[in-house]
């Protein structure tokens, strides 16, 4: 029997999730210290609920326990990014190059930071935690179309404010 | 091209006529460069072992519910409620006292822990508590019972008519609906009933009917009559006699025209109906006529 009550099976859940709530709250509200408390209350409350969570709605309910948990209460504040460090394998490109790679994420960090909430939110969660449209969609409780649609828009209006169209 | 393109692109969703043709887009190099450096994006770090402790310890200090964490605790709950009950019946069960009783017509011997003896004459019942059978000798009464008593600590029988309390001797009491006897055959037998405390000797007897106290001191037997298989009274109103009948050879007793409250002084032989009934009938004057499972008593000459 699969039961979250059982401590393998939660802790298991805790490993493979805990760090995609934390993502997903962080690109909803940039608050890092509430986006690891977002973790801790949402497993808190699966823990206390977990007779009647089935283990195969454990993920949406967590998600929907985070989010939930700071809406209409916290305000966003900026997402901050780091990039992985590619200069170790670059170390031949020219400053100039450099300079310009600089640049393109400073104006991608603004870019981000302007996007409406669910069109970062889904953006980020494709592009830094690989996760599918679909599984972006349970997330968010919407359909998966509805995500192409957000994801559609956040790579054109990003793409806009980039060049500066 | 498709409605949300740009998405179904990222995702590789795109035929190859639809890729061609954004290719061609003056925009697919910015996207392009927006896909490969959004991929090297990173967040905040996160531990997820350290958020795991974090998890677990915050259980343990703050949240008493994550003590579910315990798989037994379904089971420690069943078994507290089983262990609850096991004790409580174990001592309920073991404050129950002891009894014993008798059916009409029929005579039962009580060995008691002490070795003291309890004769049950019919359709009487005796209770005492064997636990406590050390601490306190006492024994509840319904009916009529003889007792020889070993000696010991004071031996108390309690009747809803009154208490008789002995150290070591043999008696008889007998407690039915209004009538209270005590007969003491040896020893000295103390008897409180209704407040009134009375000795009685060996050879006398104590009887209370509806209340009314009457004393006898000529008590000549060893035993009461009903343990030689026979009934004596002296001086008892008649119905507790034919009471007596009905219980010592299980009939139904039915009465017409009689005085059922002259008194009676003889004794019956409770092993035969017949010569019981002689000895009732003939001292008392009244006629009787057997049935099958009752018995009329009559004055004159018909029912």
């Amino acid at each position: 029997m699969n039961n979250v009550c059982e401590e393998q099976v939660f802790s298991s859940i805790f490993k493979s999730n805990s760090k995609t709530i934390f993502n997903y709250i962080y690109y909803k509200f940039g608050n890092e210290e509430k986006a690891h408390d977002a973790v801790q209350e949402a497993f808190v409350k699966l823990w206390e609920n977990c007779a009647k969570v089935m283990p195969e709605k454990a993920k949406s309910y967590l998600y929907t326990v985070a989010n939930n948990l700071y809406l209409n209460v916290l305000k966003a504040e900026k997402v901050r990014l780091k990039y992985a460090d590619s200069s170790l394998e670059h170390t031949n490109e020219s400053p100039e190059f450099l300079m310009e790679e600089k640049e393109y994420k400073q104006k991608l960090d603004k870019a981000l930071e302007g996007l409406p909430e669910n069109q970062r939110t889904t953006f980020l969660l494709n592009r830094i935690d690989g996760k599918k449209y679909a599984e972006i969609a349970e997330m968010e409780g919407v359909s998966v179309k509805a995500i192409e649609k957000r994801m559609h828009l956040a790579l054109k209006t990003l793409r806009e404010q980039i060049d500066g169209i | 091209m498709q409605e949300n393109y740009l998405a179904k692109w990222l995702n590789g969703e795109l035929s190859e006529e639809e890729l061609t043709e954004f290719k061609k887009t003056e925009s697919y190099a910015s996207y392009k460069k927006l896909k490969e450096v959004s991929g090297t994006l990173k967040t905040p770090e996160f531990d997820v072992d350290q958020a795991w402790n974090t998890f677990k310890n915050k259980g343990s200090e703050e949240m008493p519910k994550v003590i579910t964490l315990n798989p037994f605790k379904q089971f420690l709950r069943v078994a507290a409620v089983v262990a609850v009950l096991l004790s409580g019946s174990y001592f309920y069960l073991n404050s129950l006292n002891e009894s014993f009783s008798t059916q009409l017509a029929e005579r039962s011997e009580v060995l008691l822990p002490d070795n003291s003896e309890i004769i049950l004459n019919a359709d009487s019942k005796v209770s005492f508590s064997e636990k406590k059978w050390s601490e306190k000798r006492n024994v509840n009464l319904e009916g009529e019972a003889f007792f020889k008593v070993a000696k010991g600590k004071k031996f108390t029988v309690s009747t809803k008519n009154g208490t008789v309390a002995v150290l070591g001797t043999q008696f008889n009491v007998e407690n039915r609906n209004g009538f209270f006897e005590v007969t003491c055959y040896e020893g000295l037998v103390s008897v409180t009933y209704n407040n009134i405390e009375r000795k009685l000797p060996a050879g006398t007897s104590f009887v209370a009917i509806n209340g009314k106290i009457q004393d006898f001191d000529n008590i000549t037997i060893a035993q009461p009559s009903w343990m030689s298989n026979e009934s004596s009274f002296q001086s008892i109103p008649l119905k507790y006699v034919l009471a007596e009948f009905e219980r010592q050879f299980n009939i139904e007793v039915k009465t017409e025209n009689i005085d059922a409250e002259q008194l009676f002084t003889g004794t019956f032989n409770n092993n035969s109906i017949k010569l019981a009934l002689e000895s009732i009938s003939i001292p008392s004057q009244i006629s009787y006529k057997l049935g099958e499972d009752n018995v009329l008593f009559y004055a004159g000459n018909t029912p």
